[in-house]
């Protein structure tokens, strides 16, 4: 996945990192007084976008009346359930894929013919199957994060060395052993890699979904805020979402350099 | 005595990496080039022949010291000092003419001429009939040729190599050691080439500028000028004589640069 | 010496190619069919009622009658014609903001950190927000596209720029080149390849976004069509959607991987070994 890259400041002290951090994300800073003042100077309606106090204010209304928690609550289920399921299931299938021929014969092509399939697509036939409510989200969850997963594992597990590999067979590894002490190490990176675009598609999926099809959620909930007119609630969890997903990807990369730590 | 057409007098650069300390690359390094001199830069890796290379081609800034073409400091780089880079530089979506063509476009000649020209230097590197490839499908030999041809063919005054035959293999690096003597016997210029390999600055080589391990100096300038036409040079007695003088000079300061760069 | 580019003879024995792909597209083409023998059978054998899986040759007849009735096509068009144009805009704003961003130190700054931010959100979520904004027709849906396509290419046009190699650079310098000439002539050319990676990446995305638009705001095309049958309770609609969105998505990845062949195949050739 092409990804801008994350500034490491390499050395200097902690408080030089902060303030290096500080200047990097000022523009961001910029931006939000740039709202703010734009809002209250009436340059923009406000009826187009809320000043930012008022934002702020809304979003704490809806923390205070559980609206936030409980449609949160269910958001993250959701998408923790499905791409947990996704993260399993897509492994073993890509390590299998490497692990033994017959099977990558028969699955690969079809993994090739779905992967470029827009899996939006499958919104409407969970609804059909399971409805509004929590099963169809996490089955798109599923269905739509496991092949980044298993493509992932699988480049990964075909990459594990072979020297590494014979190795581990002469000092008297078996099969299983194998897979386990070589192939899976191995395949670590490319697969923490999958994982991670499951990770964005996963909150693509939940906020799409909930969006189009949905008692309760927090995409549920910016389309009711929205329908109802209460645009200054809507921003603030348009914001919420947004920054879930910003926030579960930094915290997946720190876990990821801790997995990888031995790779330098 | 005609003045030297380049002059490079106390010349030193640091180099700063964007994280952790400079490094003193060069110390007072003072040399003279004659007009249509050959000279070899020699020494072990990591002495700086390569950036003295830069410096004198402008592509990094003389800090300290100064280096004068035909008596006027340099600036920037320009056409009159022409640089081969060992892992040839190709424009790898251009074909082996429109990679010569680049330079000779810049000149301003006439398309009939520029054409022409670039033919004639395609065909002087020996890579007539290979001018609608592209880099991607030539060996190493045959990029490195080209990269000769685009270099030549805006006559350069002075031609600045930086181990242009470090990255071919053995054999193709002695043919293309013959050819680019023969070519430079056609169209002589001043030639500064950079090398590590003792015996292909003696060979190619008028003088060759001896440079200790980091931080670098000249530490010696050897007189290497034989009769380069004898088939059987490798084996003359004098110019092996030669060869070890120079590898003794330069020995030492290998393994300095060896053990310095264990800390 | 011989005439002519060396690759044609060094080129891995083309038998050897042609029975790989070969084997392959084989492959594929056994895989499909079983695929579509097992949706058959499992339909028919009653373990599932119609509703939940209609059949596959039922799920084809209604294609086949959405194809003669016009609507396949028209539902086809609008949703590659939105999907089209967000991802025109995205990669052009995007390439030359990826330029800018390389060139200049305070544009580099301002953008940083918008970019490896907005990069990982979920920015469907501002739909709502768009639509506020741009209204329920083509507009906000084309923005939304653009908003999310935008995002690789200029990642990918970065990363292309900043790994130019020293050298290419120098040596046109050598040659005289001006800056305008080494960011045009030099830089975007030796861009390119990392560039095209960073377009194929935004254009499936754009055909996501475009599905997802269209669920969302009804109407025409493939996204809202499928809502629409998904609202009726039109299970084969639903499924005759999903295969006609798979058989695009797919025909829409391979056609740009061969765009990307012919344009660089300069590049490709790379792969081509070669002697002397």
């Amino acid at each position: 996945m092409i990804e801008p890259a994350i500034a490491t400041s390499s050395g200097g002290s902690p408080q030089r990192r902060m303030q290096a951090a500080l200047l990097r994300y000022l523009p961001l800073l910029l931006l939000a007084l740039a709202w703010e003042v734009g809002a209250r100077s009436g340059l923009v309606s406000t009826l187009a976008l809320p000043s930012l106090s008022t934002v702020v204010a809304a979003w704490i209304d809806l923390l205070k009346d559980g609206e936030l928690v409980s449609n949160g609550a269910a958001s993250l289920w959701r998408t923790g359930a499905g791409l947990a399921l996704a993260i399993v299931i897509g492994a073993a299938l890509g390590i299998f894929m490497a692990w033994w021929r017959p099977v990558n014969v028969l699955l690969s092509p079809l993994v090739e013919i779905f992967y470029p399939m827009p899996k939006s697509a499958l919104i409407p036939v969970t609804v059909l199957w399971l409805g509004f409510g929590n099963g169809s989200k996490i089955l798109l969850i599923f269905l739509g994060c496991m092949l980044p997963v298993t493509i992932g594992a699988f480049n990964g597990a075909r990459s594990s060395e072979q020297a590494l590999v014979w190795s581990a067979r002469s000092m008297g590894a078996n099969r299983l052993r194998m897979l386990w002490d070589v192939v899976v190490p191995s395949a670590m990176p490319e697969l923490l890699n999958g994982i991670r675009t499951a990770l964005a598609l996963s909150f693509i999926l939940l906020v799409s979904s909930e969006l189009i099809a949905a008692r309760e959620g927090l995409g549920y909930l910016i389309g009711f805020l929205g329908a109802s007119g209460t645009y200054d609630a809507m921003f603030a969890v348009v914001l919420t979402v947004a920054l879930l997903g910003f926030i579960a990807d930094r915290i997946y990369l720190v876990l990821m350099q801790r997995v990888l730590r031995w790779r330098e | 005595m005609a003045q030297a057409q380049i002059v490079i007098a106390g010349v030193s650069h640091c180099y700063r990496p964007p994280s952790g300390r400079p490094v003193l690359a060069l110390e007072d390094v003072t040399l003279d080039v004659r007009g249509r001199e050959f000279v070899a830069l020699l020494g072990p890796s990591g002495c700086g022949k390569s950036t003295l290379l830069y410096l004198i081609g402008g592509f990094l800034p003389t800090e300290t010291g100064k280096i004068l073409i035909e008596g006027k400091p340099i600036a920037a780089p320009g056409p009159d000092r022409g640089i081969v880079f060992q892992h040839f530089a190709l424009f790898p979506w251009k074909t082996v003419r429109g990679n010569v063509l680049y330079g000779l476009e810049r000149m301003g000649l006439p398309r009939e001429e520029r054409q022409q020209r670039a033919q004639s230097f395609i065909d002087l590197v020996g890579l007539s009939g290979f001018e609608d490839s592209y880099p991607s499908q030539l060996s190493g030999g045959m990029r490195q040729r080209t990269a000769l041809a685009r270099t030549l063919a805006f006559d350069p005054k002075i031609l600045l190599m930086d181990e242009p035959f470090g990255a071919l293999d053995a054999q193709t690096r002695g043919l293309m050691q013959s050819e680019l003597l023969s070519i430079w016997q056609r169209t002589p210029k001043t030639v500064i080439f950079v090398t590590h390999d003792v015996q292909e600055a003696v060979y190619l080589a008028d003088r060759v500028a001896v440079m200790s391990a980091r931080p670098g100096r000249i530490k010696a300038i050897v007189d290497t000028k034989f009769d380069k036409s004898d088939p059987a040079i490798f084996r003359n007695k004098a110019f092996t004589d030669k060869v070890d003088e120079i590898w003794n000079l330069v020995r030492i300061e290998a393994i300095k640069a060896q053990t310095g760069r264990a800390s | 010496m011989p005439g002519g580019p060396l690759a044609e003879l060094a080129r891995e024995p083309s038998a050897y190619r042609w029975l790989r792909t070969a084997g392959w597209g084989f492959a594929r083409v056994v895989s499909l069919v079983a695929l579509a023998v097992a949706w058959e059978l499992a339909a028919r054998s009653g373990a599932f009622t119609p509703y939940m899986l209609p059949a596959l040759s039922a799920v084809l007849e209604r294609i086949w009658s959405d194809l003669i009735a016009g609507d396949l096509v028209v539902n086809t068009g609008e949703t590659l014609y939105r999907a089209f144009a967000g991802f025109l805009i995205g990669a052009v704003a995007g390439i030359a903001l990826g330029m800018g961003i390389s060139r200049n130190r305070f544009t580099h700054w301002f953008f940083d950190p918008i970019i490896s931010v907005g990069f990982p959100m979920p920015k469907i979520a501002f739909l709502p927000v768009v639509m506020l904004w741009l209204g329920v027709y083509d507009m906000s849906k084309i923005t939304m596209i653009a908003v999310e396509a935008i995002f690789p290419v200029v990642t990918a046009t970065i990363v292309g720029i900043r790994g130019v190699e020293r050298e290419l650079l120098w040596s046109a310098r050598n040659m005289g080149a001006t800056e305008r000439e080494l960011l045009w002539q030099i830089a975007l050319p030796a861009a390119l390849p990392q560039i095209i990676t960073g377009l194929q990446v935004a254009l499936p995305i754009a055909l996501i976004v475009a599905i997802v638009t269209e669920m969302f705001m009804g109407g025409y095309g493939l996204g809202g069509a499928m809502n629409t049958a998904s609202r009726f309770a039109d299970s084969r609609g639903v499924f005759a959607g999903i295969v006609e969105i798979a058989v695009i998505g797919y025909a829409l990845v391979k056609g740009v991987m061969l765009v990307r062949r012919r344009l660089l195949l300069w590049h490709q050739e790379a792969l081509a070994p070669s002697t002397v």
